[in-house]
C-alpha cells in the first residue's frame, strides 16, 4: 500500500501552523486517502488504479492548502477575540471605571513629592483591587482555552494599554519633532511607567498568578 | 449559478444531518452523504476538510482522534449541542427554499 502520509506531506507543502496541528491535518487527509484506497481494493479495483483515483480526489492541493489556511486562520482570530481582546477589554473598562468611580467618590491618591511635575501618583485603594481585574482577565482568557502569553497579556492588558500609549505619544512627539516636548515626555516617561504600568502590571499579576495557582490546584488548569 | 453560501449551506446541513445519527470520521463522513443522496452529493477531501474545520471552530461538531483494533488512527466527528441546535434552522430554511424552487421553477417531486 502507498504510503498515503508521505504522500500528503510531498503535495500539501508547509502549513503555518503548530507542529501538532500541521502533523493532526496530515494524517486525517492521508487517513481519508488510505481509506478510500482500501475502499476501491475491496470493490476489486487493481492496486495501481486505487492509487490513481485516489490521487485524482484532490485535483488542487494549492487550493486545499489555501482552504485549510482559511479554516484554521478563521479559528486563530475568533480565538484571539475570546481568549485576548474581550478578557483584556473587560478589565481594562473595569478598573479604568472603578478609577473613576473611586475620584468621584472623592478617593484621592497618595501623592509623594506633590510639588514636583514628576510626582509618584498611589492609588493605594484603586491598586489593591486590581488583583481582582488581573484574576478576571486571566479566569476569561483560560476559560476561552487561552494558555501562556495570551493569559497573562488578558490579565495585564489595562497596564499594557498605557505602557503602549505612552510609547505611541513618544513616537508622536518624535516625528513631530517637538524636542520641548520630548524633553518632558522622556524626563516624565520612568514616573508615568512606574505609577501606570509598573505598579498596576504588579498588582494585575498576582490576580493573575494567584487565580492560575487556584485552578491548577483544582485541576481545571491545562 | 448557485452561490458559493448556498453550496456551504448545503454540505453544512448534509454533515450535519449524518452527524446526526452517529459519530463518524471524514471518508465515512462523505461516503454517508453520498451513499444516502443516491449518488447525487458528492464531497471531495478538498471540499470536506476546510468546511469540518470551519464547523469545529463554531463549536458545532468535535473531532477527537480514535484507534480502531487494527490500530488505525482515525479523527471521530461528533455532533456537539450547538450544532444540534443549527439543525432545525437549517432544515426550516432548505424547506423554505425547496417549496419556493416548487412554485416558481414548477418543479415536482418525481
Amino acid at each position: 500500500m502507498p504510503d498515503w502520509l508521505a504522500y500528503v506531506n510531498d503535495h500539501l507543502g508547509r502549513l503555518p501552523l503548530s507542529e501538532t496541528e500541521s502533523l493532526q491535518v496530515r494524517e486525517e487527509l492521508a487517513a481519508h486517502l488510505e481509506d478510500n484506497y482500501l475502499s476501491l481494493r475491496a470493490q476489486g479495483v487493481s492496486e495501481l488504479d486505487a492509487a490513481r483515483l485516489v490521487c485524482e480526489r484532490v485535483p488542487s492541493w494549492q487550493e486545499l492548502h489555501r482552504d485549510i489556511l482559511a479554516a484554521k486562520s478563521e479559528a486563530f482570530m475568533q480565538n484571539r477575540v475570546t481568549q485576548l481582546w474581550i478578557p483584556g477589554l473587560v478589565t481594562l473598562f473595569g478598573s479604568a471605571g472603578l478609577l473613576a468611580i473611586f475620584e468621584i467618590a472623592g478617593l484621592r491618591p497618595l501623592v509623594i513629592r506633590p510639588h514636583d511635575p514628576y510626582s509618584f501618583v498611589l492609588y493605594f485603594p484603586w491598586l489593591f483591587t486590581l488583583p481582582l481585574f488581573g484574576a478576571l482577565g486571566a479566569y476569561l482568557s483560560l476559560r476561552a482555552r487561552a494558555h501562556g502569553l495570551a493569559v497573562h497579556c488578558a490579565a495585564l492588558f489595562p497596564a499594557l494599554v498605557m505602557a503602549a500609549a505612552l510609547l505611541a505619544l513618544l513616537l508622536v512627539v518624535l516625528i513631530l519633532r517637538d524636542y520641548g516636548a520630548l524633553r518632558v515626555v522622556a524626563t516624565g516617561f520612568a514616573v508615568f511607567m512606574l505609577n501606570w504600568f509598573f505598579l498596576p502590571g504588579f498588582f494585575l499579576f498576582m490576580g493573575d498568578l494567584l487565580l492560575q495557582l487556584v485552578m491548577k490546584r483544582r485541576g481545571v488548569a491545562s | 449559478m448557485v452561490s458559493n453560501e448556498l453550496k456551504r449551506g448545503t454540505a453544512e446541513l448534509a454533515i450535519l444531518s449524518v452527524l446526526e445519527r452517529q459519530p463518524l470520521h471524514g471518508y465515512e463522513i462523505s461516503r454517508r452523504i453520498e451513499h444516502d443522496s443516491g449518488g447525487a452529493l458528492r464531497f471531495t477531501l478538498a471540499a470536506l476538510y476546510p468546511l469540518l474545520y470551519r464547523m469545529e471552530n463554531r463549536g458545532w461538531v468535535r473531532g477527537e482522534w480514535e484507534t480502531s483494533d487494527s490500530g488505525r488512527r482515525r479523527r471521530c466527528y461528533k455532533l456537539l449541542p450547538r450544532g444540534r441546535k443549527m439543525l432545525a434552522p437549517l432544515r426550516a430554511q432548505w424547506a423554505d427554499l425547496f417549496r419556493a424552487m416548487r412554485r416558481v421553477a414548477r418543479v415536482n417531486h418525481a
